[in-house]
């Protein structure tokens, strides 16, 4: 394979460290057993990699009990859990202009099938939102605001904590797709009540692998009902955490490797990995201002966004550069709206987006300077 | 004449798993056996655990805040549930 730069982190991470592929394998190869279900030493050991990868999960989120962690595919189904488990008809919900489609089309379905009332606050389009907008909205029938912890088109880091107090007692969904294992994470409970991430992105794990955290003594009801492995004797799902929220078996092969992508993070540090993503930010977006026909969007400060840089170049579009990138630079990139329309509506990006640069743990200063050569080359070639 | 141990029964294998992972860090023996049917028909794991432990065992579950279903005194094939499960201290 020719040489690439993957810039395409916020999307899925890649590569993965090695441990995950190894963690993946012998998963495959020495227990390919339903976890939690039989009680031979195979299911015992798939049991017990699923319990380990919870317990770790909570090591990083710093969630004293791992049974409020419930495993999804992704963190997609993590919102729809919640979104779904929690809002009731009639209800209000609070959310912003910024978030993805993994909140806009729950919460418009929640709007059309139980007439729940969606109310989405503007975000500007450089900076951070005022957390007192939340509270100036609250109604006696709110029952949940969602707000990503940072954008995914270009990386605004919301300060949940404010966004909490705002909320008084009204519970608090955090997407946290973009920065669980990229972005140290202040105590979880000042934070929000409940915390959806992935395995695939920053945790440096498998596709398939995701979750929700919820408060303890926060009740909601499941997504999918069926067997757990526990109160077999029942036709009712079970309410203790986690088998209240999961059934089926679970995608014990990947979260083996989530378990060992989570390892290697705490091993590394998220303030390390933070440090290291924000000097290539740093790099990039200083690189971008000596590049002429370039629009950057979001903030200006990089202190205030993740690893995640969106741009258009004059005379191009995001399509065609992002696969002029591919073709001739090897530079892996994601163009268009990035399932997140409103973001780019609000960034006045719309309908055609931007082309967005991701970077991660394994990204380095010289892949950000090639990128950058390359940028500059192609803003001075006539197209 | 068989011999007689304490059978500990746990909502979840979460659980069960939790406890295990209390047990090794304190020390304390344990054996991890299938859930036994005359009990409980669940499919996932029970803890086992010598008489002369349960004390001990009982207090470090506690101490973690491990809720603990039920708990029985197996002789062979026969199962006593005990009344409470957690200790009166």
């Amino acid at each position: 394979m020719s040489r690439i730069i993957y810039c395409d982190q916020a999307a899925t991470s890649f590569p993965k460290p090695p441990a995950v592929i190894e963690a993946v394998t012998r998963a495959l190869t020495e227990f390919s057993a339903s976890p939690g279900r039989s009680a031979h030493r195979l299911s015992l050991a798939a049991a017990r990699t699923v319990f380990e990868a919870r317990e770790s999960v909570a090591e990083l989120l710093g969630v004293d009990d791992s049974s409020q962690i419930a495993w999804t595919l992704n963190v997609t189904q993590a919102l729809n859990l919640a979104l779904s488990g929690l809002v009731q008809e009639g209800d209000h919900v609070l959310t912003t202009s910024f978030e993805h489609n993994s909140v806009m089309r729950p919460l418009s379905w929640l709007a059309r099938t139980r007439r729940v009332e969606v109310e989405v606050i503007p975000v500007p389009p450089g900076g951070q939102m005022d957390p007192a907008e939340f509270s100036r909205r609250l109604t006696g029938r709110t029952r949940l605001a969602v707000v990503n912890h940072a954008s995914n088109v270009v990386g605004t880091i919301c300060p949940l904590k404010e966004v909490k107090k705002a909320l008084g007692g009204v519970p608090l969904l955090a997407d946290a797709a973009q920065t669980t294992g990229a972005v140290p994470l202040d105590p979880i409970e000042e934070m929000a009540d409940l915390l959806a991430f992935t395995g695939h992105k920053g945790l440096l794990g498998p596709t398939g692998t995701g979750g929700l955290w919820v408060r303890p003594g926060l009740a909601l009801g499941p997504l999918v009902r069926g067997g757990t492995g526990s109160r077999s004797e029942l036709e009712e799902q079970p309410e203790f955490m986690p088998d209240a929220l999961e059934a089926g078996t679970p995608n014990t092969h990947g979260l083996a490797g989530l378990a060992a992508g989570v390892r290697y993070i705490l091993d590394a540090g998220v303030e390390t990995i933070r440090r290291h993503e924000l000097q290539l930010t740093k790099i990039f977006l200083d690189g971008l201002t000596q590049i002429k026909g370039i629009k950057i969007y979001g903030p200006t400060d990089p202190n205030m966004r993740t690893a995640v840089v969106s741009l258009n170049l004059a005379g191009r579009s995001p399509s065609d550069l992002a696969l002029t990138l591919d073709r001739e630079f090897g530079i892996l990139t994601r163009a268009g709206l990035h399932c997140a329309p409103r973001a780019h509506r609000t960034l006045d990006s719309f309908p055609k987006g931007t082309v967005r640069f991701s970077f991660g743990i394994f990204n380095t200063a010289e892949e950000i300077e090639a990128v950058l050569t390359a940028l500059d080359l192609l803003s001075r070639r006539r197209t | 004449m068989p011999r007689e141990v304490l059978v500990y029964i746990f909502s979840s294998i979460h659980q069960v798993l939790r406890a295990e992972k209390v047990l090794i860090r304190s020390g304390l023996p344990f054996d991890l056996i299938p859930v036994p049917k005359e009990v409980n028909p669940d499919c996932g794991m029970a803890l086992e655990i010598e008489l002369t432990e349960a004390d001990d065992v009982m207090a470090a579950l506690t101490r973690a805040g491990l809720v603990i279903e039920a708990v029985y005194r197996r002789r062979g094939r026969d199962f006593q549930l005990l009344p409470e499960p957690r200790p009166t201290s």
